[in-house]
C-alpha cells in the first residue's frame, strides 16, 4: 500500500464518520455536492486527463442521467433511484454513436464536438416539451428526510468511481489510454486500435457522469434543461475540478472537487459570514466593502484560480504538489 | 414570397456580423492551432467599451470601431504574449491547456465586466437604430445594411493585409507550416501576438456594430462563441474565406429555421448543420473550394 | 514532511468549517428570518429590487417596534439565480443561522429547489415571486398527480364522447390516488404563496378583452422559460375560453438577435392581437422590429414581467407607445401605503420599482405580521399563524385559501396597464384606472 492510498483511507474514515460527529446539514449538504463532483471530476479525468481527449460537454452525459431518473418517475412513476443505475446505461448509449462519429477525427474536432453535443442536448430537452416538459423542468418529492443515507449513497458512489479508475488505469486498458495520450501515431503504429480504446475511455466517463446526474435528481429533486445542460456549472466546471485538482492523477479531481465546492461557497457566504459578520460587528467600512465585493466576486474568484493555477501549477495540486512544498520550504528558509 | 425574401435578407445580413466574428477565430485557429473560447466574450469587452464611449463621451456607436478595434487588439496581444504563449514552454500532460487557458480567461473578462457594469441590461438607443428602408413590403434594417458593408470593408481590408504586407504573409506562412516559416526567418513568437490581436481586434468590430441593433450583458459573450466555432467548423477549421462562407451559412440556417421550422429551432439548426458536416464533410467548405 | 502536507490540504476545508462553530452557535436577540434572493447572477436585477425592498421595510418595522420589542433581522441569501446554490442557501439559512422561518424566492426554478428543502424540514417558507403553479400545488409533486394532468391536457384533443367519459373516470381515480398520496407529505407542507401563479396572471386581461377588444384571433410569443412556457399555456386557455383562435404559438430562447423571421411570419397570419410573455430586453427588440415590419395588428399585449419594466419605455421609445400589459400591481392603486412605498422607494435608492419589488416589501410586513402574532417560533406555530393571516399589504388583500388544488395560496386580482405619453398608466379594470384605455390605436401611425 502506497502513501497516497493510505492517506486516501485514512480520508475516508474520516469522512465515513463525519456525519455521526458533526449533526448539520448545511456541512453534509456541501460534502455531497463535493462528492458528486468527485465522480464527475474524476470521470472527465478518465477520458481527458488519461486518455488525452479533452471533453467540453461533460453536461450532456450528466443532464442524460439526470432526466433519465426524473422521467422514470415522472412517465411511469417508477422510483427515480432506479434511475441511477440505469443513467449509466442511458449515458453510455449516448456516448457511443457520438464517439464513433467523433472519434474518427483528430486535433480540435472532439473538444469542439462535446461542447455542441451538450449543446443539442439543452435544446432537445427544451424542444420536446411532450416528453421532457422543456423549461416547466421536472419536479419530485425526495424519499428521505434526512441527509444521511444520501450522504453515504454519494460518497459510496465517489469511493467506487476512485476505485474504478484505479482499476482501470492498472489493467492493460491503462496503458493504451496513455499511450494514446502521449502519441497517438505511436500508438497506432505499435497495433493499438486507437478508436477502440477511446471509445471505452469515453463509455466508462459517460456511465460514471450520468450515474452522478441520476443521484442529481434525486438529491436536489428538481431539474430543468438549463440547470444539468448547464456548459458553465456542469461542462465547465468538471474540468475546472479536474484541472484545479491535477489532471492525470487518481486523487486529482477529488482534492479538485472539494476546493472548488468550498472556493464557491467561501466566495457567496462572504468567508461563511466571518467577514461578513466581523465588518458588521467592527463596523469598519473597507471590511464591509471587502465582504461586498467578495460576495460579489465570487465567479471571478473561480476564473482567477483558473488562469492562475493553469500558468504557475499545469499540472493541478496535486500534480505539482512536489512544486508546491518546494516553494513552500523555499519561502520557509528565506 | 414576400416572407421568404424577408427570410433571405434577415439571414444574409445577420450572416455578414457573423463572418466576422468567424474569421477571427478561424484566424487564431489557423496560427496557434488552438479553439479560442474566450472569443465571444472578447467581443462582448467591445461592446462594454463602445456602451462606456457612447454613455460617457456621447460617441456614435460606429466612431467608436476606431476604440473598440485597436484597444481590443492590444487586449489580444497581451493575452497572447503573457497567459497563452508561456503555456508552449511548461511540462503538462494536456496539450489542450491553451484552450483550457482561453475558458478561465472567458471567465475573467465576464465577471470584470459584471463587476464594472453588474448583470443590468444595457442598450444603446441611437436615431437610426429602427431606421428602416422599404422595397415594397420588404423591410432592410438601415442599421444591419451599414453593418453587413463595414462587415465588407474590414474582411477585405483584412484580406489585403494577409496578402499584400509582410507580416500578412508571415501569418499565412506560419498558418500553412510553423517550421518551415521559422527557418524562412518569420519571428514566430511576434506572429503570434499580432494573429491573435488580428482575431481579436475583428470580433470586436463585430461587437460594436452590434451595439445599435442590440443589447448587451456580461454573459451575451457565451452564445457567440458557440457561434464562432460552428463557423469555423462549417468554413475549415483555419480558412479565412471559408469562414465567410460558414457564417453567412449560419445566418441563412438561422433564419430560415426560425421561419419555416419555429423560432426555437434557430440555434438548433446551427448545430445540426455542425454535426451534418462533421458527419459528411470533415474539414468543412475548405476540402471543397481548396482555400 | 509530504504527509502531513496532504492531510492539511484535505483538513483545510474542514478547518474553515470548524471556524464558524462559534460564529452561529450564539443566542443573538434578533428574530432572524432567512430570505434567499437572487443577489447575482442574470435574475440580479430584480433581486436587487427586492433586496432593498425588504431592508426598506426591515427599517420601518423596527423603527416601529419589531417583533414584540425584538428587532426583525432578514438574513438575504444570495442563489446566485441557480437551483443548486439556492438550495445550499436554504440549508445553511435554516441549519447555520437557525432562522425562523424562510421567505424570498425569485424564479420558479430556484424557488422550486428551495420549497424541496422547506418541505424535507417541515419548515415554513413564505414566497413571494416564484409563479410556477407546481409550489403550492402539491398534489403535482405525486406521479399520480401528474397522470391525471397529463389526461387531463390529452382531453382537450379528445373528440369522441364515449372516450371522455372514460377518461374523465380516470381522472377522477387518479386525483383521488394523488390525494391520498399527498397526505403522506401534507404534514410537512408548509409553504405559502403571497404573489398569484402564473397561470393567473392574465386573469384581469381577460375582462378587458371580452369587453372592450374582441380580437378573433391571436399569436402568442413566448421566451423560452418556465415563466414564459406557462404564461402562454395560460393564455391559450383564456384565448379558448374566450373564442379566440389561437393562429401561432412560438417560442424563442431569449437573448435572440434577430426577431424578424419570426415577426414576418406572425404578420403574414396576420392575428388580431399579438401576446407576449417576454423579459425585458427581448420584450424591447420585439417591439422595435414589429415596429421595423410596420406591422398593425388591433392590439400588442405583453404578460407582465418585461412589458412593465422602466427599461421597456427607455429601450423601446415610439415603439413601445401604447403597448398594453398584464401587471400584478401598480402603484396609483387604492391600496394602503402602495404610491408611499413607490416614493420613498424612489427617494432612498433613487431608480424606480415596480411589481416585484412590491411583493417583497409586502412579503416583509406579512412577516413581521405573522410573528408578531405566532405564539412560539416553533415551525408549528408560525405555521398556525401563517395560515391564520389576514391584512392588508400595498400588494393588496393577503389570506392564505386553498382553490383548484392549490394550498395556501393568496388569490389576488391583476390588473391591465398602458403605456401612454412614456408612463405606464392603469386602465383596467375601469374603477380602479387612472386613465382611460386608449384603443384601437393605429400603430402605423402612432409609430411614424
Amino acid at each position: 500500500m502506497d502513501r497516497s492510498t493510505q492517506i486516501a483511507l485514512g480520508v475516508l474514515g474520516l469522512l465515513a464518520c463525519f456525519p455521526l460527529v458533526v449533526e448539520n446539514d448545511y456541512y453534509l449538504h456541501l460534502l455531497i455536492l463535493a462528492f458528486m463532483w468527485v465522480v464527475i471530476g474524476t470521470a472527465w479525468n478518465l477520458i481527458a486527463g488519461y486518455t488525452g481527449q479533452v471533453s467540453f460537454g461533460d453536461a450532456a452525459f450528466f443532464g442524460m442521467g439526470a432526466y433519465t431518473a426524473g422521467l422514470l418517475e415522472y412517465h411511469m412513476g417508477i422510483s427515480a433511484w432506479w434511475g441511477v443505475p440505469l443513467a449509466g446505461v442511458t449515458a453510455t448509449l449516448l456516448a457511443l454513436p457520438f464517439g464513433w462519429i467523433c472519434f474518427r477525427l483528430r486535433g480540435a474536432y472532439f473538444a469542439l464536438a462535446t461542447l455542441a453535443l451538450n449543446e443539442v442536448m439543452r435544446h432537445t430537452a427544451t424542444i420536446w416539451e411532450d416528453f421532457t416538459d422543456g423549461m416547466v423542468g421536472i419536479m419530485i418529492l425526495q424519499t428521505f428526510e434526512s441527509k444521511l443515507p444520501y450522504y453515504y449513497i454519494v460518497l459510496g458512489l465517489a469511493v467506487v468511481t476512485i476505485v474504478i479508475i484505479e482499476l482501470v488505469m492498472k489493467s492493460k486498458w491503462g496503458y493504451y489510454f496513455l499511450s494514446i495520450r502521449e502519441d497517438q501515431d505511436t500508438a497506432e503504429s505499435i497495433g493499438i486500435n486507437t478508436t477502440t480504446y477511446k471509445m471505452i475511455s469515453l463509455t466508462i466517463a459517460a456511465a460514471l457522469t450520468g450515474i452522478a446526474g441520476g443521484f442529481y435528481m434525486n438529491y436536489m429533486g428538481f431539474i430543468d434543461p438549463e440547470v444539468v445542460f448547464s456548459l458553465h456549472d456542469i461542462s465547465i466546471m468538471a474540468i475546472l475540478v479536474g484541472i484545479v485538482g491535477g489532471v492525470g492523477t487518481v486523487y486529482g479531481p477529488a482534492v479538485g472537487a472539494f476546493v472548488m465546492v468550498v472556493v464557491q461557497e467561501l466566495f457567496r457566504t462572504g468567508g461563511f459570514g466571518v467577514v461578513t459578520s466581523l465588518a458588521e460587528s467592527s463596523g469598519s467600512e473597507i471590511l464591509t466593502t471587502f465582504a461586498l465585493y467578495m460576495t460579489k466576486a465570487h465567479v471571478l474568484g473561480f476564473g482567477i484560480l483558473v488562469v492562475v493555477v493553469i500558468r504557475y501549477l499545469p499540472n493541478g495540486i496535486v500534480g505539482d504538489w512536489d512544486r508546491i512544498t518546494a516553494l513552500w520550504r523555499r519561502g520557509q528558509q528565506s | 414570397m414576400d416572407l421568404f425574401l424577408q427570410t433571405l435578407i434577415a439571414g444574409l445580413l445577420k450572416g455578414g456580423l457573423y463572418a466576422l466574428i468567424g474569421t477571427g477565430m478561424t484566424l487564431i485557429m489557423g496560427v496557434m492551432g488552438i479553439i479560442n473560447l474566450a472569443h465571444g466574450q472578447l467581443m462582448m469587452v467591445a461592446m462594454y467599451l463602445t456602451y462606456s464611449a457612447y454613455a460617457l463621451l456621447g460617441l456614435d456607436p460606429y466612431l467608436s470601431l476606431f476604440i473598440s478595434m485597436p484597444v481590443i487588439f492590444i487586449l489580444g496581444m497581451l493575452i497572447q504574449k503573457y497567459l497563452l504563449n508561456p503555456l508552449v514552454h511548461t511540462e503538462t500532460i494536456l496539450p489542450e491547456n491553451q484552450v483550457l487557458m482561453t475558458v478561465g480567461i472567458g471567465m475573467v473578462l465576464t465577471e470584470v465586466m459584471r463587476f464594472i457594469f453588474t448583470s443590468d441590461y444595457k442598450s444603446v438607443k441611437t436615431a437610426y437604430s429602427n431606421a428602416t428602408y422599404f422595397i415594397g413590403e420588404i423591410s432592410f434594417s438601415v442599421p444591419l445594411m451599414i453593418n453587413f458593408l463595414i462587415a465588407i470593408g474590414v474582411t477585405l481590408l483584412l484580406f489585403w493585409f494577409l496578402i499584400k504586407t509582410d507580416m500578412g504573409r508571415s501569418i499565412r506562412a506560419t498558418a500553412q507550416d510553423k517550421e518551415a516559416a521559422a527557418l524562412m526567418g518569420v519571428n514566430p513568437e511576434r506572429t503570434t501576438y499580432i494573429t491573435f490581436g488580428l482575431g481579436a481586434a475583428l470580433v470586436a468590430a463585430a461587437g460594436t456594430l452590434l451595439v445599435p441593433i442590440f443589447y448587451l450583458y456580461p454573459d451575451i459573450g457565451g452564445p457567440f462563441t458557440r457561434r464562432a466555432f460552428v463557423i469555423c467548423i462549417l468554413g475549415g477549421l483555419g480558412s479565412t474565406v471559408g469562414a465567410i462562407f460558414g457564417g453567412v451559412t449560419l445566418g441563412l440556417v438561422e433564419a430560415f429555421a426560425a421561419t419555416y421550422i419555429a423560432m426555437e429551432f434557430e440555434e438548433m439548426a446551427g448545430l445540426v448543420i455542425f454535426i451534418m458536416v462533421l458527419l459528411f464533410l470533415p474539414g468543412g467548405f475548405k476540402r471543397l473550394t481548396g482555400v | 514532511m509530504k504527509k502531513t502536507g496532504l492531510l492539511k490540504l484535505f483538513f483545510i476545508p474542514l478547518m474553515a468549517l470548524a471556524m464558524i462553530w462559534p460564529h452561529s452557535s450564539q443566542a443573538a436577540d434578533p428574530v432572524k428570518v432567512g430570505v434567499v434572493l437572487p443577489v447575482t447572477g442574470k435574475f440580479a436585477k430584480f433581486g436587487e429590487i427586492e433586496k432593498l425592498s425588504f431592508e426598506m421595510a426591515q427599517e420601518e418595522i423596527n423603527a416601529k417596534g419589531g417583533v414584540n420589542g425584538r428587532p426583525l433581522h432578514f438574513l438575504i441569501e444570495d442563489t446566485t439565480s441557480k437551483p443548486d446554490v439556492g438550495r445550499s442557501a436554504a440549508e445553511k439559512l435554516i441549519s447555520m443561522d437557525r432562522v425562523v422561518m424562510l421567505g424570498g424566492g425569485y424564479s420558479s426554478s430556484v424557488t422550486a429547489a428551495v420549497a424541496g428543502v422547506a418541505i424535507n424540514k417541515s419548515f415554513p417558507f413564505l414566497v413571494n415571486t416564484g409563479s410556477a403553479d407546481i409550489i403550492t400545488k402539491p398534489t403535482a409533486h405525486t406521479p399520480s398527480g401528474r397522470k391525471a394532468s397529463k389526461l387531463k391536457k390529452g382531453l382537450k384533443e379528445e373528440t369522441d364522447a364515449g372516450k371522455i367519459a372514460d377518461i374523465k373516470k380516470k381522472i377522477t381515480k387518479l386525483e383521488a390516488r394523488a390525494n391520498k398520496e399527498v397526505g403522506r407529505i401534507m404534514p410537512r407542507f408548509r409553504i405559502f404563496r403571497l404573489n398569484p401563479p402564473v397561470s393567473e396572471y392574465a386573469s384581469g386581461l381577460e375582462s378587458f378583452l371580452a369587453d372592450v377588444v374582441k380580437p378573433k384571433s391571436v399569436a402568442i410569443l413566448h421566451e423560452n422559460s418556465l415563466f414564459g412556457t406557462k404564461g402562454a399555456a395560460a393564455f391559450e386557455k383564456s384565448a379558448k375560453k374566450l373564442g379566440i383562435q389561437v393562429l401561432l404559438k412560438e417560442s424563442y430562447d431569449s437573448g435572440a438577435v434577430d426577431f424578424k423571421p419570426l415577426l414576418a411570419k406572425v404578420k403574414q397570419a396576420d392575428p388580431e392581437l399579438i401576446y407576449m410573455v417576454s423579459y425585458v430586453l427581448d420584450a424591447s427588440l420585439l417591439m422595435s422590429q414589429s415596429m421595423e415590419l410596420r406591422m398593425n395588428p388591433k392590439l400588442f399585449v405583453g404578460g407582465g414581467a418585461g412589458f412593465t419594466m422602466p427599461e421597456f419605455m427607455s429601450n423601446t421609445g415610439k415603439a413601445g407607445e401604447k403597448v398594453i400589459s398584464a401587471t400584478l400591481w401598480h402603484e396609483s392603486l387604492p391600496l394602503p401605503g402602495a404610491r408611499e412605498y413607490f416614493d420613498k422607494f424612489k427617494a432612498a435608492y433613487d431608480r424606480d420599482t415596480e411589481y416585484h419589488g412590491a411583493e417583497a416589501y409586502a412579503a416583509a410586513y406579512v412577516i413581521a405580521d405573522v410573528l408578531k402574532r405566532a405564539k412560539s417560533f416553533s415551525k408549528e406555530d408560525i405555521t398556525a399563524s401563517l395560515a391564520a393571516t389576514d391584512m392588508m399589504t400595498v400588494f393588496g388583500p393577503v389570506k392564505f385559501t386553498s382553490y383548484d388544488g392549490k394550498i395556501n395560496q393568496n388569490k389576488l386580482e391583476t390588473y391591465v396597464v398602458q403605456w401612454q405619453d412614456g408612463a405606464l398608466k392603469m386602465i383596467w379594470p375601469k374603477d380602479l384606472a387612472n386613465a382611460p384605455y386608449a384603443y384601437p390605436v393605429n400603430w402605423l401611425e402612432e409609430r411614424k
